[in-house]
């Protein structure tokens, strides 16, 4: 289960992240949480990257199933960075309520999206790639860069 | 397995009007029960039918469709399975279900007309014919089982073993059958009934939604592993030790049962004063509250078992109500104001209102308070009985609060598909 370990780990780190930008803002302390939901931003939409240019190709390429749950994660990753660039301006002009908001849609979207690909995705590929595939994926995702 | 996995994409979706008719219902259930009890407060107390009466506004009434409509659209999210032509199926049964349920409480509460078992019978036989046809085939193609599906399927196998042979009740009632196995039928309907369904229902529910909403540290692995399926095979092994007389350790098998729910009550606390997110909304209120009167529902019928107290049989009654509409409250607080937001935005409405807009976080607190004073005054309806229609006036007054959200968040999403900007989103999602 080295792929699910891999970018599990990559959503915790993200959620900590949001939850940090998320109190600031709360306490409309704007510095900070500019800061951390920089911080999340940059991390999510890395980590997006890396499944979008690598692990959704290798499943894909195994299954060969273009339309099916790839199609759907690459769909609602649109979905989330609508909502973070929506964030993004409620930050600039240091607006709570809209922050806040646009927070819990965000963390809704977010988590039912990364529960599905921790419980069948990332499962599925621990399952059906080969285990030197996926230590190549994981050496080829370490490196990726936004 | 994966194929129909489209999740929250919208072409899979339900219409939001399906879920909101549901939800629209069951708050009209729960202002239908306050006013039972602010008119007929005293008989409470004495009647043993006037309460199955209540009980069953409750149970079908509210839970069931607050339930039904959460399935419609979770099904899909959660388990893969779609749902062809949501919006007739899901009309047709409410048109079986609403007057079945309503038969069913009448002839409970006093309105003693025969024909109207053999309705309740025919119409409740009816739609759950149709729930069946319409869910079981799309559960059972599911190969694969995430934790959270699989807490739904116990759930639904639970709310099946206490609604068959709540059917197969009113049927004999009804003239339908001789009432030969009466008393075995009656002992499956209340041990799945009382302790089953709707606490596996609300256990399966914050395995998928506490990580999710609150983000917490997960269940421990072997609670969300087994916890559901455990206290399921002890309810089925009771049944048995019900008929059979051995009724000492049918009410062990129940105090285990308990000490399990009291756990997981207690594991539910504790994850949510771990969540990373320190943001604290009425929901999270509605959560502890929730856990807080289950708690008091173990605590209270523990207690009963040491000698008879008829004032603990109310507070464990009250408590397990206001343990399910907590929680259920804690989701619809997330559910409607998430799907008004998500539907339109999915659909590309620049001006889609966020989650804020829909269901501001203040009346939300508003409500809590609320619900909050309408668990208190009915706690204290038992020591002070003229306390009881007071308690159904704020019942009425709180299920009036969900029907009010429901319908001004159903209008904000008709006037901004009338009004809106709309910009097409080219994803390639449609069809
Ligand atoms: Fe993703
Ligand atoms: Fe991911």
């Amino acid at each position: 289960m080295i792929i699910t370990a891999y970018l599990r780990e990559e959503h915790r780190e993200c959620d900590t992240l949001f939850a940090k930008a998320e109190e600031a803002a709360s306490k409309a302390d704007w510095d900070t949480a500019g800061v951390h939901f920089r911080e999340f931003a940059d991390e999510t939409l890395l980590h997006f990257k890396k499944e979008e240019e690598q692990l959704f190709p290798a499943f894909e390429a195994q299954t060969g199933n273009t339309q099916g749950p790839t199609m759907v994660m690459r769909y609602e990753h649109s979905q989330v960075r609508g909502l973070i660039e929506r964030m993004n301006d409620a930050v600039s002009t240091k607006n709570k309520d809209a922050f806040l908001s646009l927070a819990e849609s965000l963390m809704i979207l977010l988590q039912q999206h990364n529960m599905k690909e921790e419980q069948m995705l990332y499962a599925m590929c621990d399952r059906l790639i080969p285990v030197d595939t996926k230590e190549q994926l994981l050496a080829v995702m370490e490196k990726v860069s936004l | 397995m994966f194929g129909q996995q489209n999740g929250l994409s919208l072409d899979q979706a339900p219409p939001i009007r399906v879920i909101f008719r549901f939800f629209l219902i069951a708050s009209l259930f729960g202002m239908g029960g306050g006013i039972w009890l602010a008119v007929f407060a005293g008989d409470i107390m004495t009647e043993r039918s006037a309460l199955l009466a209540l009980t069953h506004i409750f149970t079908l009434g509210i839970m069931a469709s607050f339930m039904i409509g959460a399935l419609f659209q979770m099904l899909p999210v959660i388990a893969g399975v779609v749902i062809r032509s949501p919006l007739p199926k899901s009309l047709v049964f409410t048109l079986a279900f609403v007057p079945g349920t309503m038969s069913l409480v009448a002839v409970f509460g006093g309105y003693q007309e025969e024909l109207l078992y053999t309705v309740a019978f025919i119409l409740l036989g009816f739609a759950l014919f149709l729930l069946i046809v319409i869910m079981l085939p799309g559960l059972l193609s599911v190969t694969h089982h995430t934790p959270s599906s699989k807490g739904m399927t116990i759930a639904l196998t639970a709310f099946a073993f206490t609604f068959i042979p709540g059917l197969y009740m009113t049927g004999i009632l009804g003239g339908f059958f001789d009432g030969s196995n009466y008393t075995i039928i009656r002992a499956i309907h209340y041990g799945f009934g009382l302790e089953g369904w709707i606490a596996l229902l609300i256990v399966s529910i914050s395995f998928q939604v506490i990580e999710m909403f609150y983000v917490t540290p997960p269940y421990p692995p072997l609670v969300a592993k087994y916890f559901t399926t455990l206290v399921l095979s002890l309810l089925i092994l009771k049944v048995p030790l019900l008929l059979y007389g051995s009724e000492s350790s049918a009410a062990a098998v129940d105090t285990v049962i308990g000490i399990l729910l009291l756990l997981f009550a207690l594991i539910t606390l504790r994850r949510l004063s771990q969540r990373k997110r320190s943001v604290t909304d009425a929901s999270l209120w509605f959560w502890r509250l929730g856990m807080g009167n289950l708690i008091a529902v173990v605590v209270s019928a523990l207690l009963l078992k040491l000698g008879s107290f008829g004032w603990m049989l109310g507070v464990l009654y009250i408590s397990f109500v206001f343990f399910a509409l907590s929680i259920v409250f804690a989701m619809f607080y997330k559910i409607v104001p998430f799907l008004t937001w998500f539907h339109l935005n999915a659909e590309g409405y620049f001006s889609a209102p966020m989650m804020h807009e829909v269901i501001a976080p203040s009346n939300a607190r508003r409500h809590f308070w609320l619900h909050l004073v309408t668990l208190t005054t009915l706690l204290l309806s038992f020591a002070l009985p003229a306390l009881f229609r007071l308690g159904g006036i704020l019942l009425i007054l709180s299920f009036g609060v969900i029907a009010w959200h429901i319908l001004s968040a159903g209008k904000l999403y008709e006037d901004t598909k009338l009004k809106g900007e709309k910009f097409d989103l080219g994803m390639g999602m449609q069809g």
